[in-house]
């Protein structure tokens, strides 16, 4: 039904469109000075009977569920008297299946009358449905048919429309925004009622194993973030140890010194590594990187953990290499020529040009790229899940097993969870904790580009 | 060049004035051809202008001088251009050093986003030409007194070049290209962003520039190329049309085209 509703639309939207475009000819072949393109008098109408008629279809489809089952729960309302909410939600999903044919057992007779009720509500919403959208798409015609004439303005109709349209698009990421930090923020604060805040914030014992049920053995849950946050930091320090020089030169050689054979062959490759997916960095970190660090360890008479920061740092380092370089690339190529000739017309060397002009014309724009790089790292998930430790340990040895944040709320989330004990809130805690580091972190690197920006358009 | 004062008397006005000579000098961007087969000797101590219709090769034939055409990759010279008899295409010569002695000043003034101070040491101190910082504050001091800026500036050296206002900052470039003391000077339309008075201020110092260096500048102003310079060449399509004594080219051109350029029927 749904389906031949979106036809009738896409119909009444095609022939709007036609008509209303014959209609402006008609009157531009009599003569008369339009003032509106034809195609615009065909939009219009277009447009006037696809969003109204759009937005019905998906809000049927979106309330007909929920209203059906609120008439066939009124129909029952006799036998739903003195039950609970869950019990409800039980009798209702057994409804739906048996509406479904999946039938178990032998259903009580009023059951298969409500399931039946069901069925047939389901079948008349869908006719509705069709109606009612066929109603609408024609007034909507006629009423756009009805505004052709030379001095309707439909170019600003047109352009009107489109305006709204697209100020929807922006509230709904505004709106989508709000309501993920909303509900962060209120799972949040449910933790804290749990856990002091302060506890959470200075305290230095990461054990979140508390008993799940009444008789599980276990000992008591401690909740002090610092270790955890400092594993991220230790993780993301080497990750940027090592992913800002190596992006930065090779952003610069690229830039600057690289013929276009090999740029032609190093850019792309430097593409397909910020393309990778992250497992694949994951499994590159445990099976490659980590057994060479332990057996360089060995070598050397150094204790290594198996997990270490240092493994899952350097991965880390490696994925975020071509983010650092085409950022810088970016950067630097936003330097106007002009800078670069001035520098070799007064007989510098490119790479002196390069070391004292387009570099510190171009570094607002590379510490951006790397403010944003840091706050990828610190989010970063799937690499850390698979390298780094499970251990929160206060300590800042690289060589040491750590965990971060996101690893901590991926394994507080895992598994056999109840959404109100203190040990799945934590992990909204950190979530917190994370959005607002990252948050920063992005507003001081968005400022920083904003200001180089204007130094140069 | 004393030694031919001496031993040849005749010539040796000749030779010694003659500061960069160029002959058949082709240039190609690609496959096409922007300078076709230019003779031109430039004169030392003395403004030439290079005058012409837009997109007839001044500028690319300006960059030759210095060798700026080297950084565009599409860019093929040919020829030969002698700077004091020297070929400067010749491979044993470093254009880095060549435009240390070449300085060029561009259509837009392009300050590098450092002090007005580090704006004009920046040559200097590249070319390791004042070994104390009291020897660079004078350079700094004197080629931005030869600029006529060092009055408007010199309370605060220190504040970004890109600052100041248009006509401030191409005088800011002026006294970046002097301040390596180049032989030559090489200016492309160095007025087209200014106003009358700063443009007056920089044909004043051009004048006084040719005391010192000879100077090329490319110009679209007739007027500016009457007023400043002593020789003047006519470019059109890529050819050098006439090259002559300014008062020459402006009284009595020897070639149609430049008659019709001047008299504004063409261009
Ligand atoms: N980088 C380049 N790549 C390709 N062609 C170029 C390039 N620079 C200049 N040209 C071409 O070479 C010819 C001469 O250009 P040039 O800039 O020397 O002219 P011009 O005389 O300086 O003009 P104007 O007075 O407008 O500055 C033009 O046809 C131009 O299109
Ligand atoms: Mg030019």
């Amino acid at each position: 039904m749904t389906l031949l509703a979106f036809v009738i639309l896409l119909t009444a939207v095609t022939v709007g469109y036609v008509i209303n475009l014959r209609a402006a000819r008609a009157i531009r072949d009599g003569g008369t000075r339009m003032h509106s393109l034809e195609s615009f008098h065909g939009g219009y109408a277009a447009l006037m009977t696809l969003v109204p008629t759009f937005f019905l279809i998906i809000i049927w489809m979106l309330f007909q569920g929920t209203v059906i089952e609120l008439i066939v729960k009124s129909g029952i309302s006799d036998q739903l008297e003195g039950l609970g909410t869950g019990e409800t939600q039980l009798v209702m999903a057994e409804i739906r299946s048996i509406a479904g044919g999946r039938i178990f057992g032998t259903p009580e007779q009023w059951k298969l009358d409500a399931a039946e009720r069901l069925v047939a509500l389901r079948g008349l919403s869908g006719w509705l449905l069709v109606a009612v959208t066929a109603a609408l798409a024609t007034t909507m015609l006629y009423v756009s048919r009805r505004t052709v004439s030379s001095e309707f303005r439909a170019r600003q109709g047109v352009e009107r429309i489109v305006h709204v349209l697209m100020a929807g698009c922006a509230t709904v990421a505004i709106f989508v925004t709000i309501g993920i930090v909303a509900s962060l923020l209120f799972e949040t604060f449910r933790f804290f009622q749990m856990v002091p805040f302060w506890d959470f914030l200075l305290g230095t014992n990461w054990e979140p194993q508390i008993p799940i049920r009444e008789d599980q053995v276990a000992a008591e849950g401690a909740f002090g973030m610092l270790p955890v946050f400092l594993g991220t930091l230790v993780i993301a320090f080497v990750a940027m140890v090592i992913a800002t020089p190596i992006g930065l030169l090779s952003a610069i050689y690229l830039h600057e010194f690289a013929s276009n054979r090999i740029r032609g062959v190093v850019k792309p490759v430097l593409e397909v590594l910020a393309g990778v997916p992250t497992v694949v960095y994951g499994f590159f970190a445990i099976l490659v990187i980590a057994p060479a660090i332990r057996s360089f360890g060995t070598d050397l008479g150094l204790p290594i953990a198996s997990n270490t920061a240092l493994a899952a740092g350097s991965v880390m380092g490696i994925m975020l290499i071509p983010f650092i370089s085409s950022f810088a690339d970016d950067a630097l190529g936003a330097v106007p020529r002009s800078l670069r000739d001035g520098s070799l017309a007064v007989g510098a060397t490119q790479a002196e040009t390069m070391l004292k002009v387009l570099f510190p014309a171009a570094i607002p724009g590379i510490v951006g790229g790397i403010l944003l790089a840091i706050s990828r790292a610190i989010g970063e998930t799937m690499i850390v899940v698979m390298a780094a430790g499970l251990i929160a340990k206060m300590t800042i040895n690289p060589l040491d097993s750590v965990t971060t944040v996101t690893v901590q709320i991926v394994t507080l989330l895992i598994g056999d969870t109840a959404f109100d004990s203190p040990k799945t809130l934590a992990a909204f805690a950190l979530g917190m904790v994370l959005f607002l580091m990252t948050l920063c972190i992005n507003i001081l690197a968005l400022r920083i580009v904003r200001k180089y920006r204007e130094i140069y358009d | 060049m004393t030694m031919f004062d001496v031993t040849k008397p005749e010539t040796a006005v000749d030779q010694t004035d003659i500061k960069i000579a160029a002959s058949n000098v082709q240039v190609f961007y690609g496959d096409t051809q922007a300078i076709k087969d230019v003779d031109v000797d430039i004169q030392d101590k003395t403004v030439t202008a290079f005058i012409g219709p837009s997109g007839c090769g001044k500028s690319t034939f300006l960059r030759c001088l210095n060798r700026m055409n080297d950084t565009i990759d599409s860019c093929r010279v040919e020829g030969r251009i002698l700077l004091d008899e020297q070929d400067i295409y010749a491979p044993q010569v470093d254009p880095v050093q060549l435009r240390a002695k070449v300085g060029m000043v561009f259509q837009k003034p392009n300050p590098f986003p450092k002090s007005i101070y580090d704006n004009v040491a920046y040559g200097p101190k590249i070319h390791g030409m004042a070994r104390t910082k009291g020897e660079l504050d004078e350079v700094v001091e004197k080629s931005l007194r030869r600029a006529a800026l060092w009055e408007e500036v010199k309370d605060r050296l220190d504040t970004p070049g890109t600052g100041l206002s248009g006509g401030q900052q191409q005088r800011l470039c002026i006294a970046r290209a002097v301040a390596t003391r180049p032989e030559v000077l090489l200016m492309d339309e160095p007025c087209s962003a200014l106003d009358p008075i700063a443009t007056a201020q920089v044909e004043e110092l051009i004048d006084e520039l040719k005391q010192r260096f000879s100077v090329v500048i490319v110009t679209h102003s007739m007027q500016q190329a009457a007023r400043v310079s002593q020789k003047t060449a006519f470019f059109h399509l890529g050819n050098l049309v006439e090259y002559d004594d300014t008062n020459t080219i402006f009284t009595n051109p020897q070639d149609p085209r430049t008659e019709s350029y001047i008299t504004g029927r063409i261009g």
